[in-house]
């Protein structure tokens, strides 16, 4: 089995309230450690303008590529659910090992705080939720509703098999556990 | 360390419902995990109708860090050192209410209690702790105060309603967005400015139900980036030559609903002539237009059009463009074309006029302890009710954004009282009215300040005593929305206070003891006070019955048949519901302006230019329009402290690259934004989501002068002006600057 998220661009206003909660709930001070990111891109010039937000949590891949490079094997990837969880106190931090698996992630997911050293953390799909069978925390925080959470599976059938966003390349190799709604150019 | 193989069963914790009180419009259920006394983690609501829910935005996810802030105040304190310095020594609450006692006895003996100025704010929204309500009962019963009127938020807005409608309810239930056909956003981003929480989510709605919405707006605002089918970029403060020449095309096409105008509304013949062209020999044509508003004729003819065929639908104008020298006549002009395509009082429609408030669970009918008897200082004066003539607000009091010229320039500046001694409470308006270096300069002249606040903010460190406030986790109040819900909110009780902070009206009980005002009513139960003012208001006496179910459940939702919908019965038996107006019509031409003999101020609405806008001669000299929106990341000025919204939300100005190219401004750069007020540096951000000509700075930032008198902190209103229009409103946006580089960015 494999979850993952679901996100509506048309519906994002990039507010940032999905960030501020995860930042709540996994009590991150506010600084370089950031569990979910918006993306922001604008395409055009006045008055044509394209604008689009992307959420950038982890997409626990269905192939992640930070666990083969993990030197210490600190990043696995749980069978029953595909949910890709990092152990903190494995990890050997980003200076030891130049941060192989923020290099080797297409998209930067794997996250270090400011100190000298920071163990790796990163997005785990608010897992001491999931456990109780609550949504994501930032699922919950959306104000428009962009966001959905749940297995692929259910995730196609309520919403399609769309792998392609404004700002987004899916990449083959790893595959991201996200399906969109895309905000499409006009015209 | 965390181990996410392994995760720890976790002990269960204490979920405790509530709302917050701060100044957004929205209010939304919040639930706090408390553990030791502490919040632990903050969600939102859960309500079983997962559509309805009425979901937090930012500013309340980021509570714990401003609950916990450790730049809260926690002591009174004194100042130890030359006014503005922000040095204090901490004192205890018996000497700082015995010190301000003895100083008020002493100020009310020489000068009389005109000289005891009160300036209240919007800082704290609910029913009994309020520090407004406190000071006002308090003051009265001392002898009385001076004070001010006017909204700075709204009251362009306000005025406009009570001209045409006096009525400021003019909103619909947020669903009725799915009834229309076409929806205008005239200056209006609920993105950013909550509007009432199921805002936009319901725009949301009517947009995927295929409701095609344009936004007019000199910024593509977020709301814009999701909802707009088209965005129509216009100069600031031309909103009104844009709306008259859509009224144009609408009598020339015919396209006006003559029946409704008879019926319901007077002086449309009057309007008619001014945008014909009778009246002053110039046609308000669509071209005429462009060449103010520089929106092409044809972009306006097809609007016009479209809304002039389209029913229903709804042309929704907000506060923010009559925050302006053009002022409530932004807001008349709306309303005018609402009424000349019969769009009001039916579903999904609108009635415009910017405030949005339905009348059903609204702030304004909330609760609270009112003084025993009028304030002594106004008493006999003529009553200012229902009037359109601001000469009579001013018999005794200041306009709002003129406190700080009034404690300058007391009676020799024309003001009605000279200020001896001044409590703020509830605002931070150093920072939030215009002209901060002016405003710092009267808070250096003035003779006694004290200030109750959570935070030593700019307008804080010019006082004399600093009285600390708790917050609104640390006591219960009975809370309310205001524009739209409808439905009723409670704030619990969920930590003890911070330090040795208090509430307002604790500070206003300890004074009068001080002052031996024996008279003063006490409500030392919280909670016993709460329920008997759930009984104080009609609304809430017939809803809620369970004061107990309400306070664990933190909100009481009301349910009706269909949304509602401004005025409805006023149109649908005009006979036995009258407009309430003199006419009891709704009001194009006013009669009552007419009296005002105010060229300034006309009888039906008109495009004028005014100052500090794109035509006045003064944009040679400082060519750029300054505009400062509600930030998404605050509170205005509150929550400016919280690190985790700050690095979302950079203090940034949106400025079109075509301006920045023109003064060699690169992304990135500070930037020195100026005129003959003062100056600020900011940081300048290149988007093509502005027009050009125009500058954006989100208000709210800490006003911070350094050494020469450039505001670091870049608060916008080091750059505004101290005035208001005719009808009232703050004129924060009309504002002329320039710009250059300050600093290369790396």
């Amino acid at each position: 089995m494999q979850v993952g998220f679901y996100f509506d661009q048309t519906r994002c206003i990039g507010c940032s309230a999905c960030a501020i909660a995860c930042k709540d709930w996994h009590d991150i001070p506010a600084g370089p450690e950031k569990w979910i990111t918006i993306l922001y891109n604008e395409i055009g010039k006045f008055p044509n303008l394209f604008v689009s937000y992307l959420i950038r949590p982890c997409y626990h891949c269905e192939d992640p590529v930070c666990i083969p490079v993990c030197p210490v094997k600190a990043i696995t990837k749980r069978e029953e659910d595909g949910i890709v969880v990092v152990n903190s106190e494995k990890c050997i931090g980003d200076e030891e090992c130049n941060s192989k698996c923020l290099k080797a992630c297409p998209y930067d997911v794997p996250q270090f705080g400011p100190e000298k050293g920071a163990k790796m953390k990163k997005c785990s799909y608010c897992l001491d939720r999931y456990l109780k069978g609550k949504l994501p925390i930032c699922v919950e925080s959306c104000r428009t509703h962009a966001l959905d959470a749940g297995t692929l599976e259910e995730l196609k059938g309520k919403y399609g098999d769309i792998k392609e966003a404004d700002n987004f390349v899916y990449s083959e190799r790893t595959k991201p556990a996200i399906i969109f709604k895309p905000k499409k150019k006009k015209g | 360390m965390e181990n996410q193989e392994e995760l720890k069963e976790e002990e269960p914790i204490k979920v405790m419902r509530t709302t917050s009180a701060f100044d957004c419009g929205g209010r939304c259920p919040l639930r706090f995990h408390v553990e030791d006394g502490r919040i632990t983690r903050i969600e939102t609501d859960d309500y079983e109708v997962k559509e309805e829910q009425l979901r937090a935005c930012l500013r309340c996810r980021a509570l714990r860090q401003y609950i916990y802030n450790p730049k809260r105040l926690k002591y009174p304190l004194k100042r130890d050192g030359p006014k503005g310095s922000g040095k204090f020594k901490r004192l205890s609450w018996d000497e700082a209410l015995t010190e301000i006692a003895e100083k008020l006895k002493k100020v009310k003996e020489k000068y009389g209690n005109s000289s005891i100025f009160l300036a209240t704010g919007g800082g704290y929204q609910a029913a009994f702790h309020d520090g407004m309500l406190a000071m006002w009962r308090l003051f009265t019963q001392f002898g009385g105060y001076s004070t001010h009127y006017g909204n700075v938020s709204s009251e362009g807005a306000v005025y406009a309603t009570q001209t045409m409608y006096k009525s400021p309810f003019v909103g619909h239930s947020r669903e009725d967005l799915l009834n229309s056909n076409l929806i205008i956003m005239w200056g209006w981003d609920p993105a950013r400015m909550i509007s009432g929480t199921d805002t936009i989510f319901n725009l949301i709605k009517a947009k995927e139900k295929g409701v095609k919405i344009v936004c007019i707006d000199p910024r593509y605002t977020d709301s814009a980036v999701i909802l707009a089918d088209q965005w129509i970029p216009i100069i600031p403060g031309t909103d009104v030559a844009m709306m008259v020449a859509m009224a144009y095309v609408i009598i020339k096409e015919n396209l006006h609903d003559q029946e409704f105008l008879n019926k319901y509304t007077v002086g449309f013949d009057k309007f008619k002539s001014y945008v014909m062209g009778q009246e002053d020999g110039t046609p308000k044509t669509p071209e005429w237009a462009e060449s103010i508003t520089s929106v092409p004729a044809k972009i306006i003819i097809d609007l016009a059009l479209e809304y002039g065929k389209t029913k229903p639908a709804a042309l929704m104008d907000c506060q923010g463009p009559a925050r302006s020298a053009v002022g409530e006549l932004y807001n008349r002009a709306a309303i005018t074309l609402t009424a000349m395509t019969g769009n009001i009082g039916v579903h999904g429609g609108s009635a415009a006029g910017g405030l949005m408030g339905i009348p059903y669970g609204h702030m304004f009918f909330r609760a609270g302890i009112p003084p025993p008897k009028r304030n002594p200082v106004e008493d006999g004066l003529k009553s200012v009710r229902g009037s359109l003539d601001l000469n009579l607000r001013f018999q005794a009091r200041c306009h709002t954004n003129k406190i700080f010229d009034a404690i300058l320039k007391g009676k020799d500046g024309g003001y009605p009282f000279d200020v001896k001694f001044a409590w703020f409470v509830n605002n931070n308006f150093l920072n939030q009215l215009g002209n901060a270096n002016k405003s710092a300069e009267a808070l250096k002249k003035l003779d006694y300040m004290v200030i109750a606040d959570l935070w030593l903010t700019p307008t804080a460190r010019y006082a004399d005593i600093i009285l600390p406030v708790s917050s609104f986790a640390e006591k219960s109040d009975l809370t309310r929305p205001w524009p739209s819900g409808p439905y009723f909110t409670i704030a619990n009780k969920a930590i003890d206070p911070i330090g040795e902070c208090k509430s307002d009206i604790r500070i206003a009980e300890e004074l009068a003891d001080k002052l031996g005002i024996d008279e003063f009513e006490k409500y030392p139960d919280e909670e016993k006070t709460l329920k008997f003012m759930l009984k104080m208001t009609e609304d809430t006496r017939k809803e809620i019955k369970n004061f107990r179910k309400f306070k664990e459940d933190g909100i009481h939702r009301i349910k009706f048949d269909e949304p509602y919908v401004a005025f409805k019965k006023q149109i649908a038996d005009p006979e036995n519901n009258p407009i309430g107006t003199p006419s009891g019509k709704i009001e194009i031409f006013s009669q009552r302006i007419a009296e005002l003999n105010d060229p300034e101020n006309p009888a039906i609405p008109k495009y004028m230019e005014r100052w500090e806008g794109r035509y006045d001669p003064l944009s040679k000299k400082y060519p750029l329009q300054l505009l400062s929106p509600h930030p998404k990341s605050r509170i205005h000025s509150e929550m400016f402290l919280v690190e985790w919204l700050r690095e979302v939300d950079p203090h940034i100005a949106w400025i079109n690259p075509i301006d920045a190219e023109a003064r060699d401004i690169k992304d990135g750069d500070e930037i020195l934004v100026f005129n003959d007020r003062g100056s600020l540096t900011i940081k300048a951000w290149l988007t093509e989501r502005i027009i050009p000509g125009a500058i954006s700075i989100f208000e709210g930032a800490w006003y911070e002068p350094d050494e020469n008198g450039i505001d670091r902190g870049g608060c916008v209103n080091t750059l505004t002006k101290d005035a208001y229009s005719p009808g009232g409103a703050s004129t924060l946006k009309s504002c002329l600057v320039e710009m250059k580089v300050f600093e290369r960015g790396v």
